[in-house]
């Protein structure tokens, strides 16, 4: 199943099939009315079973992760996972521009306060996350998550719990950064808690 | 040899147009395009370099922030200087004001959002001025007054532009020494203590551990070291292979010390 498809197409789909094998019931001539209704009811039950099983196939889909960036707030890359290799994209640089970006926002959007907390572009969505001393940037390109928002605030406070006091005057030392592999690979996964 | 890796943000400052993207252009990292500075404020690159200390080898990266130099957008300046640890500060040589403005606007505008940090004053287009005009006085008296290092630079010749930057690195690195200072006693003594430590440390600056052990299994396989009891040329021959690995995985320098290093563990190793 492709999984950008939409949940509201996958119930206009059914409900398509249904209208076709109740119009084709109408026009079938039955010996009576009851076998009509019979094969109307049937049909009815078929659809429900189907949008029933697209619903449950849907939410049980995991939210598939492209990309995740895990920075400090002042644009450092301090971790990245991806699932494709892109030889062209510098990771260190991305993070830094997207932190620029990030803050060309704020600025100018300076009377609504906060921050970015999302970005649409074509088929990806770029989720952030911000703590105190770090920020998480997740792109993905499948359904919208939900499940990923809440999942990305724990990790997030999480971090920020472990590796706070290191990382609010953070030194440059990746070395500091032991252990939290463990922490992002449940969240790649999409099992974080 | 300890090996650490460092990342350190350093941002690049002095008004506009006086050659702030031109010095680091010469020597950085590019994936964007210029126009970010004019659009967001700022353009991000990067620079690698190697230090070394005693019994430390240090991979800096340095992120290098270009910010716009027009000195009204205060609040974006503002937002790209947090963290900063590090910055250069340009002036362009031609125009005396801009160098004036060094002290005058920007250290006192760095100073209140960062405090005080490694800093390098750069003069820009040396290659059109004398050593007596007045903006290389300018600029030399504000660093000795402040005490920062002074480089008369060239964007076009690309004079200085490496050792200002190089200085910055050193800076931002003096206060960094080895975690694990050497002790004679914590050495391994018999060989395979030694071997079993050049494998640990393979891995440990390898990054990968999975992949890392596959080349070791594969070096001591091509040299015919026996884990169980290893011969000294055997193990000899396998640090060969483990620092010709290492000079894909890291740089030719780290290899060759922890070459020299490790043979010498395997040499003075009883057994």
């Amino acid at each position: 199943m492709q999984r950008d498809v939409k949940i509201e197409t996958l119930i206009a789909m059914s409900m398509g099939v249904f209208a076709a094998l109740a119009v084709t019931a109408f026009l079938v001539p039955f010996e009576n009315d009851n076998t009509r209704i019979f094969f109307v009811a049937l049909s009815a039950v078929l659809v429900s079973i189907n949008v029933f099983g697209f619903i449950m196939v849907w939410h049980a889909s995991p939210t598939i992760i492209d990309e995740i960036f895990l920075m400090t707030p002042d644009g450092r890359l301090l971790k990245h996972y991806t699932r494709r290799l892109k030889p062209d994209q510098d990771d260190d640089i991305l993070a830094g521009m997207l932190t620029a970006v990030q803050n060309f926002i704020k600025e100018s959007f300076e009377e609504a306060g906060g921050r970015l907390k999302e970005i649409r572009f074509e088929n990806y969505d770029i989720f952030v996350s911000h703590s105190k001393s770090v920020v998480i940037a997740a792109i993905i390109s499948t359904k919208k998550p939900e499940k990923l928002r809440t999942q990305m605030r724990l990790v997030t406070d999480d971090i920020e719990k472990q590796y706070g006091h290191k990382l609010l005057n953070w030194s440059g030392d990746k070395a500091d950064l032991v252990g939290v592999d463990t922490l992002m690979k449940k969240l790649l996964a999409g099992k974080y808690r | 040899m300890e090996l650490k890796e460092l990342l350190k943000k350093v941002v690049m400052l002095g008004d506009g147009a006086v050659g702030k993207t031109s010095l680091t252009a010469r020597y950085v990292v590019n994936k964007f395009d210029d126009k970010y500075i004019a659009t967001i404020g700022t353009k991000v690159s990067k620079k690698d370099m190697q230090l070394t200390k005693p019994n430390l080898i240090i991979n800096l990266r340095l992120m290098i922030w270009d910010i716009l130099g027009q000195k009204e957008y205060s609040k974006i300046r503002t937002a790209s200087l947090s963290g900063a640890q590090g910055v250069i500060l340009v002036g362009d040589l031609t125009r005396p004001e801009t160098v004036k403005s060094l002290d005058a606007f920007w250290i006192p505008e760095i100073e209140s959002a960062v405090g005080k940090i490694p800093t390098v004053l750069m003069g820009n287009k040396y290659d059109l001025v004398g050593n007596g005009s007045e903006s290389v006085e300018v600029l030399e008296s504000i660093g000795e007054c402040r005490g920062y290092p002074t480089f008369l630079a060239s964007a076009k010749t690309g004079e200085n532009v490496e050792d200002a930057f190089a200085t910055l690195g050193e800076m931002l690195v003096a206060d960094v020494v080895a975690s694990r200072p050497k002790n004679a006693e914590e050495a391994p003594q018999t060989l395979s203590e030694a071997v079993d430590f050049i494998i640990q440390d393979f891995c440990a600056q390898y990054g990968d551990l999975e992949k890392a052990m596959l080349i070791v299994q594969h070096q001591f396989e091509e040299a015919g070291v026996d884990i169980r009891k290893p011969s000294r040329e055997a193990v000899l021959q396998a640090l060969e292979g483990l620092a010709k690995a290492e000079e894909l995985s890291l740089t030719k320098t780290v290899a060759a010390v922890n070459l020299e290093e490790r043979q010498r563990m395997v040499v003075l190793a009883k057994g």
